[in-house]
């Protein structure tokens, strides 16, 4: 694979991120010294969209890998193919990534087998070192190779957490939802929606994050806010896209959607 | 779809009043039914005593629109005065008409609070106004008409004495954080009342709209209200038989053995053989730990097996019959969990890896210019095994407490998902085991095992099952370390201990809140290093903060709804082993 290829990975318009903290900063001081960086937060806060604004902003390419149960070592290192009677080597994402120099950013990271993590270790060290067992080949990582990883701590995370000596290799960074401001300001940038109609959006999901633990695995997030101001932009009624985008995917419990369904009618 | 189900009842109903009330403000109340409507003195009206709410269970006469919808309504009043009220207003020398004015006002203050923040709970509101202007000038019509143009700008009405409240209320706008200009205004109007000669009877009076409450709770009288809102006698404004909407033993758990099968059954489980002599295990010695000094005291609290009582299993089956839907579900998905074991997969088109034979075929038929066949990867597919369960219930005094409106008591309903989850787990049985603690001080924590690690769930685990008894106090701390060292032995991948309790450890000897659930979370704590990870199910919505304190966030869940502790459990057990 030559460095050409990796073009495709590269972000060329500025994705929108609005800054809520000291985060920017602390992310370009991690990259300057290589420190991988895991971001913490409940899902839909906006995670991912930071990590691109970031590859946006460093001029890097940006390869994601959403993880998951079934993925083995193979998924993130490489294979043999079979081609025309003979075997070709494929790097997986993670080698391109560290061969290449680019950011390879692993979305949920605890969905991944713990044992399988094992392997960006080595990775992820002062050795900065990729073993490949299969070619017999030890990959130094190029010098822009940065890792950074994804992790939302307060869902269920009885037996699904990261193995201690992988969560020592990172900086941690966390995410919430965003302040009142913040997230209507958000809301606005992405939806359009007129600014009144967007406080309104966020009073729901303020009062749904109450409900959070009694009832509801997790809250409103910003992500659905926006879903539910495209779709009030596409001229669905408001109460109509806050039932779609709002209420109805976050429960089957009818006591919870009619207590759901009521607080939205408050907020309108 | 939203018209699909029909009205539904009120204490099902309660469950999503009281979420409503946590959505809108972040605080919990407590929802009951109303007694119904049985005597002429029966309430009319929702009421509340301080964050206890009582709902009518069924529609209320010449109520307009739906009983979903009125019941919203009247949490969202109720929840304004909890939200923006002030300590109770005192009786002191107002007649009763000043004191449903000073009531009427108060509502129209709350309520134009909450709206600032919840505008939409005008809509909810605006159905009940149906007070029209053109009314007879009877005391009960010229307060309905003052709050209805109280609450709506638009409305017009020509009585000179509602607008002049209106107009009063409107000009003291920039009061409306403060309570006591109602009084003040109130007691104003109330006097011209008197002057224009009409009457007020506060026997006959009603609170208009029909979803606001009867202003008990607004009020201090002398004779004080319980806080359960039984013995409640309003002074001036009406009397109210002691209807009490839930009796207190009920209220404080006592268990009601007044069932003649109940009798029966006792009668029938003093027939069953009795418990094959165990010999009491002399007390393990644990450590707890003080937080005020840092440090562990080794060797502390003793905790002492006791052998269980047998009881009656029959009513445990009755019981289960009920769950039907749920056990089916988790039978199958247990037997899926017992499979698991990690498969070899060949012959794939994509894989970890090639498979040597199948690629040197490949390669022969490719020379022999055969169509050669491209799936030759392997894969090892792993995948979790199920983990050790071990079911930790606390069985202290609490759980003898009978839910709401049913003669159900916590602990039945934790021995049912006990039941539920034994029976279900059948094929995973080895790795299930049920346990339960309470405790008497420091040197008698009882420890008891309903069901063990390798045990059978049979006849005679049932019978333990049913001679499980709520009693004395909560040391978490202790049992958990217990019940971690039990679980540690198992061999399995990963060790989960299931904690239900109401989460607030609390024992005889422990006068500092904070003592135990320090203790508590270093057990947990101490239980994640010897590989057991812990989760609690909350019985109390109130003991976030503890709960959350002592297993970590996102290792608990909380139930709102209490029965439905076995689903969740079920459900969990599910969650957490997949």
């Amino acid at each position: 694979m030559s460095a050409g290829s990796l073009e495709a990975f590269r972000i060329r318009e500025e994705p929108y991120y609005l800054a809520l903290a000291d985060e920017v900063s602390l992310f370009e001081a991690a990259y300057a010294v290589r420190l991988p960086v895991m971001l913490k937060g409940p899902t839909g806060c906006g995670k991912t969209r930071f990590v691109q604004h970031m590859a946006w902003r460093l001029r890097k390419p940006l390869i994601t890998v959403a993880c998951n149960e079934e993925m083995s070592a193979s998924d993130f290192l490489g294979r043999y193919l079979l081609e025309d009677g003979r075997t070709r080597w494929q790097d997986g994402p993670l080698t391109v990534a560290a061969r290449l120099g680019a950011i390879c950013y692993l979305d949920e990271v605890v969905e991944a087998r713990q044992d399988t993590l094992v392997v960006i270790h080595p990775l992820t060290d002062d050795r900065r070192l990729l073993s490949l067992p299969a070619r017999s080949e030890a990959l130094r990582a190029h010098p822009e190779f940065h890792l950074v990883v994804s992790h939302n701590p307060g869902y269920q995370s009885a037996l699904k957490d990261l193995k201690p000596s992988t969560k020592q290799r990172f900086g941690a960074i966390e995410f919430d939802y965003p302040p009142r401001a913040q997230e209507i300001e958000i809301l606005v940038h992405e939806t359009a929606l007129p600014c009144e109609l967007a406080e309104r959006l966020v009073s729901m999901a303020e009062a749904a994050r109450r409900l959070k633990g009694h009832g509801l695995e997790e809250g409103i997030s910003t992500r659905m806010l926006v879903h539910a101001g495209s779709l009030i932009r596409q001229g669905v009624g408001v109460e109509a896209a806050c039932q779609m985008a709002l209420v109805r995917p976050l429960s089957d419990d009818p006591d919870l959607v009619s207590a759901l369904v009521a607080s939205v009618r408050a907020c309108l | 779809m939203r018209n699909a189900r029909a009205e539904r009842n009120g204490p099902e109903l309660a469950c999503g009043a009281s979420r409503f009330v946590r959505a809108l403000w972040g605080f919990e109340v407590r929802v009951r039914a109303l007694p119904s409507a049985t005597n002429q003195f029966a309430p009319r009206r929702p009421r509340f005593v301080a964050s206890n709410l009582w709902l009518p269970a069924s529609p209320l006469s010449g109520v307009p629109g739906s009983f979903a919808d009125y019941l919203f309504a009247a949490c969202a009043h109720i929840s304004a005065h909890l939200r923006f009220g002030a300590p109770r207003f005192s009786i002191d020398s107002l007649k009763p008409a000043q004191v449903a004015i000073i009531s009427l006002l108060e509502d129209a203050r709350v309520e134009r609070l909450a709206t600032a923040r919840y505008p939409g709970l005008l809509r909810l509101w605006a159905p009940y106004y149906t007070a029209r202007a053109d009314g007879a000038k009877t005391s009960l019509s010229l307060l309905a008409r003052l709050a209805r143009a109280l609450h709506d700008d638009a409305y017009v009405d020509d009585d000179s004495w509602v607008n002049k409240g209106r107009q009063l209320f409107l000009e003291g706008r920039a009061e409306w954080h403060d309570a006591s200009s109602c009084r003040r205004i109130g007691s104003l109007l109330g006097n011209d009342l008197g002057q224009m000669r009409v009457q007020f009877n506060a026997k006959d009076y009603t609170v208009e709209p029909a979803y606001r409450d009867d202003n008990i709770g607004l009020w201090q009288f002398e004779q004080e209200a319980s806080e359960d809102g039984t013995e409640l006698e309003t002074q001036g404004v009406r009397r109210i038989e002691s209807d009490a909407p839930a009796s207190k033993a009920r209220e404080r758990g006592e268990p009601q053995a007044s069932s003649p099968q109940l009798a029966r059954a006792r009668e029938r489980a003093a027939r069953l053989p009795s418990q094959p002599t165990a010999e009491l295990e002399p007390a393990t010695l644990h450590p707890e730990w003080d937080y005020l000094i840092g440090r562990e005291r080794p060797a502390f609290c003793s905790v002492r097996e006791h052998p269980v009582a047998l009881g009656d299993a029959t009513h445990i089956a009755a019981a289960l019959a009920r769950y039907a839907p749920a056990r089916k579900r988790l039978e199958r998905s247990a037997l899926r969990l017992a499979n698991r074991r990690p498969t070899q997969l060949r012959r794939l088109l994509d894989g970890d890896r090639l498979d040597l034979p199948l690629a040197i075929a490949a390669v022969v038929a490719h020379e022999s210019a055969v169509a050669a066949d491209p799936r030759v990867y392997r894969r090892v597919r792993f995948r979790l095994e199920p983990p050790a369960l071990l079911l930790l219930l606390d069985l202290s005094e609490s759980l003898n407490a009978v839910l709401p409106g049913t003669s159900t008591t916590l602990l039945e309903l934790a021995r049912t998902a006990s039941a539920l989850l034994a029976t279900s787990l059948a094929s995973v049985a080895g790795d299930l085991a049920i346990h339960g603690f309470s405790s008497n001080g420091r040197h008698d924590v009882g420890y008891y095992r309903f069901k063990d690690f390798d045990q059978p769930y049979d006849e005679l685990a049932r019978a333990r099952l049913a001679g499980m008894r709520a009693q004395l106090s909560t040391r978490l701390g202790s049992a958990l370390r217990h019940a971690g060292r039990a679980l540690a032995t198992r061999s399995a991948p990963r060790r989960l201990l299931l904690v239900v309790t109401d989460g607030e450890p609390s024992d005889i000897d422990v006068h500092d809140p904070q003592y135990l659930l320090f203790d508590a979370k270093q057990a947990t704590i101490a239980n994640r290093r010897l590989g057991v990870t812990s989760f609690c199910v909350g019985l109390d919505p109130n003991a976030e903060a503890s709960v959350k304190r002592i297993f970590g966030a996102g290792n608990y869940s909380l139930l709102d709804r209490l029965e439905s502790l076995p689903h969740r459990i079920a459900q969990l057990y599910l969650r957490l082993s997949a």
